[in-house]
């Protein structure tokens, strides 16, 4: 990461440099202003989401859930973290159905559980599964076909559907194929 | 479509009722849960910031426009139109920024054309990479590289697969 942020900014500068020196500020400006913009909905999406799954935890339907999900789910991260396991497959199923902002604190907690644990392989396993997408109705797609006058705007949920499916598929193959052998 | 929107509001309703039957403080639990916000969002600031700052020089210093302007040809001929290579190429850094880009796309080519749907789906099949590794990374001391590259690579071959896709679906 050090040497993409490191090679990424180099060439950015010498190109503001050269083309508009008085763009250059104003562009890490607005950068920083999209994170504190971003945080704040973040902070109010996680009020929401933080505050349900700790009610579903106090009812004890967490642990029941984690109960049956366990033995499929430690497989999948290589984790015996029952915690851990459990806020993964709760992360997953946020995405699934696409529930906005939902599966963010959930799979924060769980990358940090796997990691603080020396399993990187989980944490990778979840980081690919969240980065190749997983949700099954792509509404933001088909909001703005329908916004621009689509006749059929989920004529490409097939397509869409198939092709993440793919990703996501290729994805864990490749992490389960490249993971660290001890 | 309609009963997509069912979802969150009886997700909460049966969740609060279980937790009632089950005697939980609501209001103390909600709470508890909440004081979690504030802390999480703030240990994630600091990446959020860093790598929104570099999307934003990628952006405006034109970089990602000749990186766009070199990559079209290749993209080509592995039959992504070039049309939207631009967002292909937006989409693992900006969220927000590619949804803009897309919504260009539809207007200017029409929503029911090819390269409309192959944008859609370019757009629905991948996902902001580089937020999430801000993001679910954040605070860990070690960076990730590895599952950085697969996203990146599994992402970029199902854009393929569904402009593909859409030629005869």
């Amino acid at each position: 990461m050090n040497a993409i942020f490191a090679v990424v900014f180099f060439v950015s500068a010498v190109l503001f440099l050269f083309t508009n020196p008085n763009g250059f500020l104003s562009a890490m400006l607005s950068g920083g202003e999209k994170a504190a913009t971003l945080s704040l909905s973040l902070l109010a999406v996680y009020c929401v989401w933080l505050g349900f799954f700790k009610v579903m935890e106090q009812s004890g339907l967490s642990g029941k859930l984690a109960g049956c999900v366990y033995p499929l789910a430690k497989r999948v991260f290589r984790s015996d973290d029952k915690e851990g396991v459990y806020l993964a497959s709760c992360n997953l199923s946020a995405n699934i159905l696409g529930l906005p902002g939902a599966p963010t604190p959930l799979g924060v907690k769980a990358v940090k559980r796997f990691t603080d644990a020396g399993n990187h392989y989980g944490a990778d396993m979840l980081f690919v599964l969240n980065a190749t997408s997983l949700q099954l109705l792509p509404t933001t797609v088909i909001a703005l076909r329908l916004a621009a006058g689509s006749t059929a705007a989920a004529d490409i949920f097939l397509p869409t559907l198939i092709s993440t499916l793919f990703s996501t598929l290729l994805g864990a193959i490749l992490v389960y194929l490249t993971r660290s052998r001890k | 479509m309609k009963y997509v929107a069912l979802i969150i509001p009886v997700l909460f309703l049966a969740l609060f009722a279980y937790a009632l039957f089950k005697k939980v403080k609501l209001y103390d639990c909600f709470t508890a849960g909440i004081k979690e916000a504030a802390p999480l969002v703030l240990s994630l600031f600091p990446y959020l910031a860093a790598i929104l700052i570099l999307s934003e020089l990628f952006e405006q210093s034109g970089l990602s426009g000749y990186l766009t302007a070199f990559l079209s040809p290749a993209f080509r001929v592995l039959g992504i139109p070039p049309e939207i290579s631009k967002l292909v190429l937006l989409k693992p850094f900006s969220g927000s920024g590619s949804t803009a880009l897309l919504s260009e796309i539809l207007a200017e080519y029409g929503a029911d054309s090819y390269i409309a749907r192959c944008a859609c789906v370019a757009y629905g099949s991948s996902e902001t990479v580089f937020y999430i590794l801000a993001v679910y990374f954040a605070g860990i001391g070690k960076r990730r590289i590895r599952p950085v590259v697969i996203s990146l690579f599994a992402g970029f071959a199902s854009v393929i697969l569904g402009c593909f896709l859409c030629r005869f679906l």
